[in-house]
């Protein structure tokens, strides 16, 4: 199955009304969706922002989605008409350029390091996104080597079930079991990283 | 297999092929209603989807806070939309998606006017339009049978949405008691609705009102006798 139809199932859900669904898919394509963003809209404080109005704004549009293309395909083209809207609008907006000239002015060191790290750029940020990469790594390395292979093949060559039971020589069951099996495996190893009550956050 | 049967490995085995798009739209409404209820079927879906981004390119291995404040922002946003409802019929469902089918002839004529009203640059305005004839009507019809008018007629329907949760075009918020004309074809006007829709060009002039009209045609006479 293309990545087109891997999300057809929760768009129809979306289509009759469950807005949890889209929910799914925001919590799926959101970090993709920022790093976009991040590329073309230089203010990183600017991005979480045109982000999430990306994602309303597909929501309002998912009637008109037929899919015709994937809907991250879809998606996409949505975040960089948003992007490229909310960068004209800052252009045009002569109070938030002048705001942002006068901030980078400043000489007071703790604005200027305030104004140098986003969110994602504070050391802290930076190692537990270190810990996180290091630990999906070593837990891949720890899986069997059946578990592995499955998991790649899903994740990193795309394919579907039904392609990977071929390359496999085994049953779409088996496949689906050993996906999900790596995956709780991986997660096990994160989920102490990935801080405390995460549950209750979610 | 009942939702009431189904284990907690199931599920997430469940969550695990949806994640992949490798499950049937029965088992799919079940893992939705789980991932709605339950916080820890929410955090694997984010871990599962977190780990196949981290495996394709480690700059995505974001920590989990910013991904959680994330969505809460976005899920403040959603409630302040209008629930989008574009059901596909029934002959069509499937992983293929509708595209092109309107559901009948009856609903075929607004069917066709149905689309652009919820391009989202219009899409407020009309919610707007539709709240509006809710609350000067003066008798609403039930939710369940303003529902069943939804899925019997158009493709596409904005529906207003409310804290007491209806979903249907006929909110059950009570409705000021105005004065309200009945002209001769049975549609209610309200002078301060055509007002707005004067001010609204594009919604001005009985065309524009044929479509809700024809749904509130039905409706009305239904509540005719009460």
């Amino acid at each position: 199955m293309t990545s087109a139809d891997a999300d057809a199932a929760l768009i129809e859900r979306v289509k009759l009304g469950d807005v949890k669904a889209f929910e799914m898919l925001v919590v799926k394509y959101q970090r993709r969706i920022e790093r976009l963003i991040g590329r073309m809209v230089r203010d990183v404080d600017l991005v979480p922002d045109i982000a999430q109005e990306t994602f309303i704004r597909a929501y309002r549009a998912i009637p008109q989605f037929r899919g015709e293309s994937a809907f991250y395909t879809w998606l996409y083209r949505i975040a960089v008409n948003t992007a490229k809207k909310a960068l004209m609008e800052l252009k045009r907006d002569p109070l938030i350029t002048e705001t942002a000239r006068a901030s980078r002015d400043d000489g007071d060191e703790t604005s200027r390091v305030e104004n140098e790290l986003s969110d994602g750029e504070t050391p802290d940020a930076v190692l537990a996104s270190k810990q996180i990469a290091a630990a999906v790594n070593l837990a891949i390395e720890a899986l069997s080597d059946e578990l592995r292979q499955a998991i790649t093949l899903r994740e990193i060559e795309g394919l579907s079930y039904e392609e990977i039971a071929e390359m496999m020589d085994c049953p779409i069951g088996t496949v689906r079991s050993r996906i999900f099996r790596a995956r709780e495996a991986i997660a096990q190893r994160l989920r102490p990283l990935l801080g405390t009550r995460l549950d209750e956050r979610w | 297999m009942s939702s009431g049967s189904v284990t907690e490995a199931a599920l997430l085995e469940q969550l695990s092929a949806l994640a992949d798009g490798e499950v049937d739209p029965a088992d799919t409404a079940v893992a939705c209603a789980r991932w709605r209820d339950d916080g820890r079927v929410r955090a694997s879906w984010h871990a599962y989807h977190l780990i196949g981004d981290v495996l394709r390119s480690e700059d995505l291995a974001i920590e989990p806070s910013r991904d959680v404040a994330f969505l809460a922002a976005v899920r403040d946003r959603l409630s302040k939309e209008a629930v989008v409802l574009a059901p596909i019929p029934k002959a069509e469902r499937g992983f293929r998606d509708a595209g092109e089918a309107r559901p009948n002839d009856a609903g075929a004529r607004t069917g066709r006017r149905w689309p652009w009203v919820v391009s989202s640059a219009v899409a407020a305005g009309f919610v707007g339009v539709v709240g509006t004839f809710t609350l000067t009507r003066p008798s609403a019809p039930a939710p369940a049978e303003a529902q069943a008018l939804a899925s019997a007629g158009s493709p596409t329907l904005v529906a207003s949405r409310t804290d007491t949760a209806s979903t249907a075009v006929a909110a059950s918020t009570p409705a000021p008691a105005r004065s309200l004309a009945l002209d001769v074809s049975g549609v209610v006007r309200d002078p301060a609705l055509d007002t707005y829709l004067a001010a609204h060009k594009q919604f001005a002039g009985s065309t524009a009102l044929g479509v809700p009209s024809a749904f509130l045609r039905s409706a009305t006479v239904r509540n005719y006798g009460r």
